[in-house]
C-alpha cells in the first residue's frame, strides 16, 4: 500500500467552479477536474510570482512534491486546451488555511478572527452568514 | 474601529482597489469620529512583497479591517497572524457605498 497523502494548505477555494471552452463545433464530454491543490499550485506559481520552494511551505509540503502537483495541474490545463474539454475544480486532499465566511446582506466575503463573535463586520448580523 | 480600505484614488468616489498590496491609495477610517485620512501607497512599484509591507505600515493606524477586492497569499498570511479581519466585496464598490455599510 502506498504511503497515504499529506494535507496541502489551500488559502482560499476559487469562486467559480471551473471554465468551458466556446467557439467550439463538437464539445468534449470528457471533463477534466482540477484538483484544488493544482489550482493553489498554479496560482501560487504563476500568479504570485513564488519560487516552488516559498510556495511549498505555504502549502506545508515538501518541494519537490509542490513541483510534482504543479507539473500535474499543467498537464491537466494544456490536455484542456488541446481537447477542448471543460475544467471543473473539484477534490484533492486538502484542508483550508483560512477560513472564509460570507454575509448575504452585504455581499461580502470575510474573515473572523480568533475567539470573536461570529458577525459581519460591516452590518453586524449574525444570521445571514454561510460559511463557504 | 479602524477600517483599512484599499482604493485606486484618493476621494469618496474612487473604488475598491483590484489588489492589495498594489493599489494606489489607503483610506484610514475610524468609525467612532467619523474621520477619514487617505495616504499613498508607497510599495506599489516595489517588485516583491508589495503587500507585507503596506500591512506593516498599516498596523502602525492600528486597524482592524482592512477591505480589497483581493489579497496575495502573503498577505492572508500576515493579516491572520496578527488576528486582523479581511473583507473581499463580491462587487465593485466605491468608497462611500462601504462607508455607508459600516454606518448603517
Amino acid at each position: 500500500m502506498s504511503r497515504t497523502k499529506k494535507h496541502r494548505l489551500v488559502q482560499k477555494a476559487p469562486n467559480f467552479s471551473g471554465f468551458k471552452p466556446f467557439g467550439v463545433q463538437k464539445v468534449n464530454d470528457a471533463e477534466i477536474s482540477l484538483n484544488f491543490e493544482e489550482y493553489e499550485a498554479v496560482k501560487l506559481c504563476d500568479y504570485e510570482l513564488l519560487t516552488h520552494a516559498e510556495a511549498s511551505v505555504l502549502m506545508n509540503v515538501s518541494r519537490p512534491t509542490f513541483t510534482r502537483v504543479y507539473e500535474s495541474a499543467r498537464r491537466k490545463i494544456a490536455k484542456a486546451f488541446v481537447e477542448a474539454s471543460a475544467i471543473c475544480f473539484e477534490g484533492g486532499k486538502v484542508v483550508f488555511d483560512t477560513l472564509w465566511y460570507k454575509c448575504d446582506n452585504c455581499k461580502i466575503t470575510f474573515t473572523i478572527s480568533e475567539g470573536k463573535l461570529q458577525e459581519c463586520p460591516l452590518c453586524h448580523s449574525t444570521e445571514k452568514i454561510a460559511n463557504i | 474601529m479602524i477600517i483599512a480600505v484599499a482604493l485606486n484614488e484618493n476621494h469618496t468616489e474612487a473604488l475598491v482597489d483590484e489588489h492589495f498590496g498594489r493599489c494606489a491609495w489607503f483610506c484610514i477610517y475610524d468609525s467612532e469620529n467619523r474621520k477619514t485620512e487617505y495616504i499613498e501607497n508607497t510599495n506599489r512599484y516595489t517588485e516583491e512583497g508589495a503587500g507585507c509591507s503596506s500591512a506593516k505600515t498599516l498596523m502602525q493606524y492600528g486597524i482592524q479591517i482592512a477591505i480589497a477586492m483581493r489579497f496575495g497569499v502573503k498577505v492572508v498570511e500576515f493579516f491572520r497572524k496578527n488576528n486582523i479581519q479581511m473583507v473581499i466585496p463580491e462587487t465593485q464598490k466605491n468608497l462611500e457605498e462601504i462607508l455607508k455599510m459600516i454606518n448603517n
